[in-house]
């Protein structure tokens, strides 16, 4: 490798050896052997065909809701609302579902994808106008909008949504074949991988190459100097918050149908703060998302599955999170600072 | 032989391939003004970046009191008694006056608040210096020039052994930067050291101790004040010799109105603009002098259509070119150079090229060829056009905008301190650029603050005075300084001249 490519990749490596490194004084500090540990961490994340399976369920809600905060946040808006955009989306999607449950699937599976992402985008517009009209800064009302439909749900499922066969069980009714996400054979894979994946690159394509990349770029760079030339700060803010809330809305029908196969409560496991993270690593660039959310996905599903066959507790898998996360926050920084000392 | 405080030794700044400095070897003197000149991009900020920390120097070495100095960033030279003010300046503006000087006073106590009485001792400064400004008003609503002297009071809390001042009169009144050479003279008699980075040279004149000029990252000549003359220095500067007469176009038959503002009113926390009304004709060009702060900054922005219009119209050719929502995109058709381009001209992150055809970009079209020369011709050093924009020298910044601006012809201009923190022959380039444009028939809307050049350049002058046109005066060659400058503060010609 030239010295230069290494320069560029020594953040990410030294990131992964200082997050290992973290992981293994964890599993010391609860007892466990650490090398082990972490053996079998990797082995339940990409050991065998059904760990891969998991950790590609985990990853696609993470990528599209990392995708979600990257969008508002290539004009330097700051979104937090994937988790209640995500949660608008399964709302909406699962009100079709329950309406027109007998529909074909080539006609109820496009218009429920359709419905989620619309729910989502409208949940993401909302923060989005309030922002454009008002300047109410938009972390905060996406912030305090995210327990807005997560406890809009459960009032759905406890009340009347609640599937009377289910007996007490708070859910709605199981989805029917035919408003199932389509998924390779014997596996958790599902169509909602593929739709993060298209999305990504074609927001990379967007944000790069297309004749419109450089509006977004102006305005984020410096807002007054687009508002001189004719841009609008205020439609591209609506424009990008719907945008990320759609990505969000499909991540949300995409656990219920695929996954879950029922809206119920906790249909997300934190992936929106996830995804947020994620997309703050990447610096929003689609193409560094998908390798991020990709490793990310699979220290989740290796945690969840370690803290169920490994004797570490249950927070263990958020705490790993974690470490990452600071890891991968700090090491760049660090490693910039001592560059420019040298 | 007077003791000297700091000590630059053979000292070289690279940026990649460039070298900002060269080998540079000169000292500061405790109780001396430094005047340090040197054309656009001749290396005299980071030179005095070096020195409070910002870079470190890529060879050489920097002594303070004899001894290598151990400055790794701002917090470092602060406590070593070296303040500096910036050409771009630091200041936050959504906090007032008074808690901008305590946000860097190193002995604010925890507990602050407005009734606690030794946060007072941070204002002395500012009532020395500045008296005219209000402690509790907020930073965004003062005028550049406020600024700028508020960032000074901040430097002088710290008790500075050292003063740094890049630039600091290029945006100052004659009255405010003649109280501002009072000030240094004032400081230096304590035994302060001051660096002065200046383009002009009643500065120098005024002020300095030693002359040293800097070309190309070179230090080129140090002198004692006196020992060569000003025609002198200026040579060393430019390498050659730049003689300053403006020349304007010829005067022209006032008969085509081009650019109209029609009773243009607009609002800002802090300031508004009354019913402003005023018809440029092609080929006209109407200076508009006023006291930093009278609302120039706002009448620009509302000509540009940034800023909304709360009544009034502006009309270019008989079409609104004003905003009139906050909501409504306007790209503005007219060549506009704001105030501080660094903040409101460029996008720092982006490209020279991709700044120079930000017209284009913002219209969603590609980039086209025909900006490929503009760096040349308007001198922007280094004219690369893959550099960031956000890496150019502060005068470098100015010319960019420039050159996009007036680069092609357009149908009107408006110019806001164009001549900003240029070197001399930089300042010539801009206004031949510019009276070129109203030669061929462009209607020219001019706000400065040296009326010494809006006399000499302009055919008609505005004076503003608290938000309102208060005279409308033909430049006949009648108008003198003092009768503008009195119709500016609002006193009378007797008043002024007492
Ligand atoms: N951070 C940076 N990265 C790359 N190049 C830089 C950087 N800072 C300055 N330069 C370059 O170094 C040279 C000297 O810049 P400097 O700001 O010291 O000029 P200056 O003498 O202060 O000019 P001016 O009068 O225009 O302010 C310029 O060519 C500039 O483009
Ligand atoms: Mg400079």
């Amino acid at each position: 490798m030239s010295p230069r490519i290494l320069g560029a990749a020594s953040p990410f490596i030294l990131t992964i050896f200082v997050f290992l490194f973290l992981a293994v004084a964890l599993f010391i500090g609860l007892g466990q052997p650490p090398f082990q540990t972490l053996a079998v961490l990797v082995q339940f994340a990409v050991g065998d065909s059904y760990s891969l399976s998991q950790t590609m369920a985990k990853t696609t809600p993470i990528l599209l809701c990392a995708l979600a905060a990257a969008v508002p946040g290539r004009l330097g808006l700051i979104s937090v609302g994937a988790e209640g955009q995500l949660h608008a989306g399964a709302i909406a999607g699962t009100a079709l579902v329950l309406l027109a449950p007998v529909w074909p699937a080539p006609v109820l599976i496009p218009l429920m994808l359709i419905f989620a992402a619309i729910g989502g985008a409208i949940y993401g517009y909302i923060p989005g106008l309030l922002r454009a009209r008002l300047d109410v800064n938009e972390t905060i009302v996406t912030l305090l909008m995210n327990y807005v439909t997560v406890l809009l749900v459960a009032a759905l499922v406890f009340g009347p949504w609640r599937d009377p066969a289910s007996q007490g069980w708070p859910a709605t009714m199981q989805f029917p074949p035919n408003a199932v996400l389509p998924a390779l054979p014997g596996s958790r894979i599902h169509l909602g991988l593929l739709l993060g994946l298209v999305a990504a690159l074609a927001l990379h394509i967007y944000f790069n190459h297309s004749r419109w990349a450089d509006k977004v770029r102006i305005l984020a760079g410096n807002r007054k100097v687009g508002e001189t030339f004719g841009l609008s700060f205020g439609f591209w803010v609506m424009v990008l918050m719907s945008v990320g809330g759609a990505l969000a809305g499909l991540a949300g029908i995409s656990e219920v149908s695929a996954i879950q196969g029922r809206l119920q409560q906790s249909i997300s496991l934190g992936y929106g703060l996830t995804g947020f993270l994620v997309s703050w690593l990447s610096r929003h660039q689609p193409l560094i998302i998908l390798p991020v959310s990709l490793c990310v996905g699979g220290l989740v599903a290796g945690s969840d599955a370690l803290q169920m066959f490994a004797k570490v507790p249950a927070a263990s898998a958020v705490i790993l999170q974690g470490l990452l996360f600071a890891a991968a926050l700090a090491v760049p920084g660090l490693l910039a600072r001592w560059r420019k000392a040298q | 032989m007077p003791e000297s405080l700091v000590q630059f030794a053979g000292v070289t700044r690279r940026f990649g391939d460039l070298i900002a400095v060269n080998n540079a070897s000169l000292d500061i003197r405790a109780g001396e003004v430094l005047a340090i000149l040197g054309e656009n991009g001749a290396g005299k900020s980071t030179l005095m970046k070096m020195l409070y920390g910002l870079y470190p120097a890529s060879e050489g070495q920097i002594l303070l009191d004899g001894a290598p100095a151990k400055i790794s960033g701002p917090a470092d030279a602060m406590r070593n008694g070296i303040g500096m003010v910036f050409q771009h300046f630091s200041l936050l503006p959504a906090l007032s006056v008074r808690d901008n000087l305590l946000l860097s006073w190193p002995k604010t106590p925890f507990w602050k608040s407005h009734r606690n009485a030794r946060t007072d001792d941070v204002l002395t400064s500012l009532a020395e210096l500045a008296p005219q400004i209000d402690p509790e008003r907020i930073v965004s609503s003062l005028s550049v020039g406020e600024q700028q002297l508020v960032e000074l009071c901040k430097v002088l809390n710290i008790n500075a052994r050292l003063v740094i001042l890049d630039e600091p009169t290029s945006v100052l009144t004659p009255a405010e930067a003649t109280r501002l050479h009072g000030f240094i003279k004032q400081l230096a008699g304590r035994g302060v050291a001051v660096a002065l980075i200046t383009h002009k040279l009643a500065d120098v004149e005024a002020c300095a101790d030693r002359i040293v000029v800097m070309r190309r990252g070179s230090v080129v000549d140090i002198a004692e004040r006196g020992a060569r003359s000003m025609a002198e220095t200026v040579a060393l500067m430019m390498g050659q010799s730049v003689d300053r007469t403006l020349r304007p176009p010829p005067a022209f038959g006032r008969t085509v109105p081009r650019l109209v503002l029609e009773n243009v009113s607009a609002q800002r926390p802090d300031m508004s603009l009354q019913g402003i009304s005023l018809s440029i004709a092609a080929g006209e060009i109407v200076g508009v002098a006023g006291v930093a702060g009278n609302g120039q900054a706002l009448l620009a922005e509302a000509v540009a259509g940034v800023e909304p219009l709360t009544a009034g119209d502006i009309l270019l050719d008989g079409v609104s070119i004003a905003r009139h929502t906050p909501f409504e995109a306007v790209s503005t058709p007219l060549g506009y150079i704001p105030e501080q381009p660094r903040d409101n001209g460029v996008v720092a992150t982006m490209s020279l090229a991709r700044n120079l055809a930000l017209r284009d970009l913002a219209q969603g079209k590609r980039a086209t060829g025909r900006h490929a020369n503009l760096l040349e011709r308007f001198n922007v050093n280094p004219p690369d056009p893959a550099k960031l924009a956000g890496t150019l020298s502060g005068g470098n910044v100015q010319k960019l905008v420039i050159a996009r601006e007036l680069g092609i012809q357009r149908d009107a201009i408006l110019a806001c301190y164009p001549t900003m923190g240029l070197d001399l022959a930089a300042i010539e380039m801009v206004y031949a650029a510019m009276f070129a444009q109203a030669a061929s028939g462009a209607a020219v809307l001019w706000i400065s603050e040296d009326l010494d050049d809006l006399l000499a350049g302009s055919h008609r002058i505005a004076v503003m005075r608290e938000g309102r046109l208060v005279a409308l005066l033909d430049n006949d060659g009648t108008l003198s300084r003092e009768a503008v400058g009195a119709l500016m503060t609002g006193m009378t010609e007797t008043e002024a001249a007492a």
